[in-house]
């Protein structure tokens, strides 16, 4: 990780980390590698045509990168409606390959928790008992080639 | 109660940040206090589990971010006065009376302190009187980013390990843990403000100090550690260049994870012991 004093300031004063109270929605990130997760949770605005998220927390168990990389992606996701945070989970994936290893896999984790959490919310509008999703990252903190394209393989809790 | 322990939590780290701060006579009184803070927070907690009610470690977010050292001693001031308040509707009244004598006798001190410019938050990344790399800048930010927190984490586990423990054994142990996570909290803590990244470590998650497995728990705290060792070997030899006195520092903190490793291993041995009859 190559520092600037943006970056620093995430790692100083990390946005959005936390809970939330009265969350609408929760979801999970996992490294399956090491046990590392990042948590989310999003409380659900609604406006006439559609929902967006009107707050957004998140958690982590992990490095600094991951922090980092969880302030930046859920300062981006606010404000988002679900169709502006698909776009910004999917430019956050297309974008891993460029990265090195483990900020790749600290970025996919935030990506695929906040994914989790409107899936999440979409799968509760019809059973409000449904279980927290938890994706599960294929990038590696180590170099290997696997695609990050989100494979059957890693929904967990389904 | 609760409400208490969380503010109790807050000032705690609020003075403890404001110590790593100082760089006058200020610094030992502020951390003295700080102690006695995580003292009354510990005391709060048993008193909680006593009374079978159910709490965690959540806390707000703690702003620290100031240019004079009065900034921050009037907001503890102004914390310590809402605890006081808060114990006077608190059921325990003896335990009240030692944290409201202590809380007037902080609350004086702190209103005569000599005030401070503050140079923790600059994000220079200098450290006084050593010319590091870019690379080694680099490395020491990161370092000191992830082993702030990491302390702050281990003093966090252990701690509730030793609240829920009646294990005199394990207890003398997970004591010595704590203090020596002190030690390192305090010595990272004051090399982040001497470089002008001072930040409070963020929220431990619950799931990492409600452990459910001790054992598992002990287990990958022992690899953790020798990871550590390692970034510590790492980091001393990207300073060795140019800081003698960092490289020492560096190696003298690697060699203490040893002694923290032995203490893990003496309570997995116990702990299994004892389960196992």
């Amino acid at each position: 990780m190559s520092m600037d004093a943006q970056l620093i300031e995430h790692m100083m004063n990390p946005k959005n980390y936390g809970t939330l109270e009265y969350a609408d929605t929760q979801g999970i990130g996992k490294n399956p590698e090491n046990g590392e997760k990042v948590a989310i949770y999003i409380r659900v605005g609604k406006d006439e045509k559609e929902s967006y998220i009107d707050d957004i927390r998140f958690q982590a168990i992990g490095c600094t990168t991951t922090v980092v990389a969880g302030s930046m992606l859920t300062e981006e996701a606010k404000g988002l409606n679900f169709n502006g945070v698909q776009n910004l989970v999917e430019a956050t994936m297309k974008l891993l390959d460029r990265l090195p290893p483990e900020d790749a896999a600290c970025s996919e984790m935030v990506a695929l928790a906040i994914k989790a959490a409107v899936d999440t919310y979409e799968k509760r509008k019809s059973d409000p008992d449904y279980p927290t999703i938890t994706y599960k990252i294929v990038n590696s903190c180590v170099p290997k080639d696997d695609n990050t394209e989100i494979t059957e393989n890693q929904k967990e809790g389904e | 109660m609760k409400t208490i322990m969380i503010k109790t939590h807050e000032v705690w780290l609020a003075t403890l940040m404001a110590g790593f701060m100082s760089k006058t006579e200020n610094k030992q009184v502020l951390f003295d206090f700080s102690d006695i803070l995580f003292r009354h927070f510990t005391w709060l907690e048993n008193e909680l589990i006593e009374l079978g009610e159910s709490y965690n470690y959540d806390r707000d977010a703690i702003p620290i971010k100031v240019e004079k050292l009065s900034d921050l001693l009037h907001d503890i001031e102004k914390r310590l006065t809402e605890i006081d308040l808060q114990l006077l509707s608190s059921p325990d009244k003896h335990l009240n009376e030692r944290i409201t004598t202590d809380i007037k006798y902080m609350r004086d001190v702190l209103v005569h302190m000599k005030d401070e410019n503050i140079t923790a938050f600059g994000m220079e990344r200098k450290f006084p009187g050593i010319d590091l790399t870019v690379e080694a800048t680099d490395a020491l930010t990161l370092f000191l980013f992830e082993e702030t927190y990491k302390e702050y984490e281990l003093i966090m586990i252990y701690n509730y390990l030793k609240a829920h423990s009646s294990d005199a054994y394990l207890n003398r142990i997970f004591q010595i843990l704590i203090d020596e996570s002190f030690f390192h909290l305090k010595s990272f803590g004051d090399m982040g403000a001497k470089m002008g990244i001072l930040a409070v470590p963020r929220i431990v998650m619950k799931e990492l100090y409600q452990v459910e497995d001790v054992v598992q728990f002990l287990k990958d705290g022992i690899n953790e550690e020798l990871a550590a060792k390692e970034e510590c070997k790492k980091l001393s030899e990207a300073v060795a260049k140019d800081s003698p006195e960092l490289e020492k520092f560096f190696d003298f903190i690697n060699h203490q994870e040893n002694y923290h490793i032995s203490l893990m291993e003496d309570a997995l041995k116990h702990f299994e012991k004892v389960n196992n009859g």
